[in-house]
């Protein structure tokens, strides 16, 4: 446990702790003094939380940021380090790729805004950033965004979204009947419906390849996870 | 201190008219002093409807130029005596009127009466910002067609930028016959497209034509259909809860006679 006195003088640890699809990330505080920094890696993997590193081979990688080390200092990390055997080294370094990947999930977007009431015919507004409208986009009505647009109702209208140009903006509603569908500068048209009852599943849109896509919302995790390999 | 309420469509054709005539003089005959003011000016023809066309020797341009009192050019019915028309102007200056001044003269109307209904011309330029400019609430009309309702839609969006927040919808023309069979739009449908409080269901009928070519309005004679659905608008308006009419028709010998046998 710690003692009250650090508690109070430094609140954020000296090492953060976050997991990653590759394993676990250690991100070293940049400017404490070194002897508290080794002081604390080692209650962190041998003292009270060391049930996070047990069992079998656990891959970490660890990240100092902006520090500089002394080349005896590098090796006492790795001998603390070593002490776990299951432990196997990933990267080590100022800006890995683990730590990258981190700042990457959460979309670099502007303000999202949140719409509550009808958008109706003749209407068009337009957001910066992402837009969540809580009521219908009737048809007749155009809702604009810069990036992504979700719809708790009825989109029965036409929805633009990343119409700055952003190819990975996704457009989805709870019942997904829109005249048309921009996403970027690709228009896609509604189906004919001819009599055909409407959908009432949640679907989303996105661009694939140029054109657009439209697939089931459980899709959109696994959509996201490949957009963002791909760029 | 009287209430205001603008009776609008969007389009054209759709019967606000002939509903403002029926749900005003429904008003009058719940006991309520009523007044109906013509907005669609150039056009006028709610005072046909009425039969009032012969008495009309000021209008609405008259009153605002300060050419008459307000009290000189008010119509008063010839059913009705707390029933008043104030007449659209059809060839006169009409640049005199604007948001401001209309808004004026229905605060002064509504000082006079219990409600104050507002013919709205079809459209959505200044005839239409005249006409809501001074309502306190409005009654959208629209009949089960897409093209009506998208304007309706359309008309709702507009009402709730000039401050009417809770519009009321009526549906007219109903077709019992074609709801029946899903060849017009259903009323759930467009209740749904429009999120708006569903006021009342007026059938199609051929007698409102019928009246409104003798200067009649329907609600005068109570043994239509439609003139019940506007009686029972009037209800609405005045706080009480009315069921919506069911257009089942009763049946008739045969229908009894397959009942009773369980035939379908």
């Amino acid at each position: 446990m710690l003692d009250s006195e650090r508690l109070a003088t430094d609140s954020k640890p000296n090492i953060l702790l976050k997991g990653t699809k590759e394993g676990l990330l250690l991100l070293l505080n940049e400017v404490v003094s070194f002897e508290s920094l080794l002081e604390d890696l080692s209650t962190l993997i041998h003292g009270e939380k060391k049930s996070l590193f047990e069992g079998p081979d656990l891959k970490i990688s660890v990240d100092y940021g902006e520090r500089v080390f002394a080349a005896s200092e590098i090796r006492e990390i790795l001998d603390c380090l070593a002490k776990r055997e299951n432990l196997i080294l990933r990267e080590w370094g100022p800006s890995t790729a683990a730590k990258l990947s981190l700042f990457n999930s959460s979309r670099k977007f502007g303000p999202q805004t949140l719409l509550k009431g009808t958008v109706r015919a003749g209407q068009r507004p337009v957001f910066e950033g992402d837009v969540v409208v809580i009521g219908d986009v009737n048809p007749g009505a155009e809702i604009v965004a810069s990036g992504d647009i979700y719809v708790l109702g009825r989109l029965r209208g036409i929805a633009h979204a990343g119409f700055l140009g952003d190819w990975s903006a996704i457009i989805a509603a709870a019942e997904f009947a829109p005249m048309q569908l921009r996403i970027a500068d690709i228009v896609s048209r509604a189906p004919e419906r001819d009599g055909k009852p409407l959908r009432t599943f949640m679907e989303f849109a996105y661009l694939k390849e140029d054109s657009m896509a439209v697939d089931k919302l459980d899709s959109l995790h696994a959509w996201t996870a490949m957009a963002r390999q791909s760029s | 201190m009287g209430t205001a309420i603008v009776v609008t469509s969007g389009k054209g054709g759709v019967g606000k008219t002939t509903s403002t005539a029926n749900i005003g003089t429904a008003l009058a005959l719940l006991g309520k002093s009523v007044c109906l003011l013509d907005a669609d000016i150039g056009l006028r023809n709610l005072d046909v409807v009425l039969g009032l066309e012969n008495r009309i020797i000021y209008d609405i341009i008259d009153v605002i130029s300060k050419d008459c009192k307000l009290e000189q050019a008010l119509i008063r019915d010839k059913r009705f005596e707390h029933l008043t028309l104030l007449p659209a102007a059809q060839t006169k200056d009409k640049s005199i009127l604007s948001p401001e001044t209309v808004k004026e003269l229905v605060g002064a109307l509504k000082e006079l009466h219990d409600f104050v209904i507002i013919d709205c011309p079809a459209g959505i330029e200044l005839g239409f910002q005249m006409a809501v400019s001074g309502a306190d609430r409005a009654i959208v009309v629209t009949t089960p067609e897409t093209p009506a309702v998208r304007d309706a839609d359309r008309v709702i969006g507009l009402l709730e930028k000039e401050g009417i927040r809770n519009p009321h919808l009526v549906v007219n023309r109903i077709r019992p016959q074609m709801v029946k069979r899903g060849e017009m739009l259903d009323i759930d449908e467009i209740v749904q497209v429009l999120a708006i409080d569903l006021l009342g269901i007026v059938p199609d009928d051929e007698t409102i034509i019928k009246n409104a070519n003798k200067g009649e309005p329907t609600v005068m004679k109570p043994d239509s259909k439609a003139s019940l659905a506007y009686r029972n608008i009037a209800r609405r308006i005045l706080g009480e809860s009315v069921p919506l009419l069911s257009f089942e028709e009763a049946p008739g010998f045969w229908g009894k006679m397959k009942k009773v046998f369980g035939a379908k």
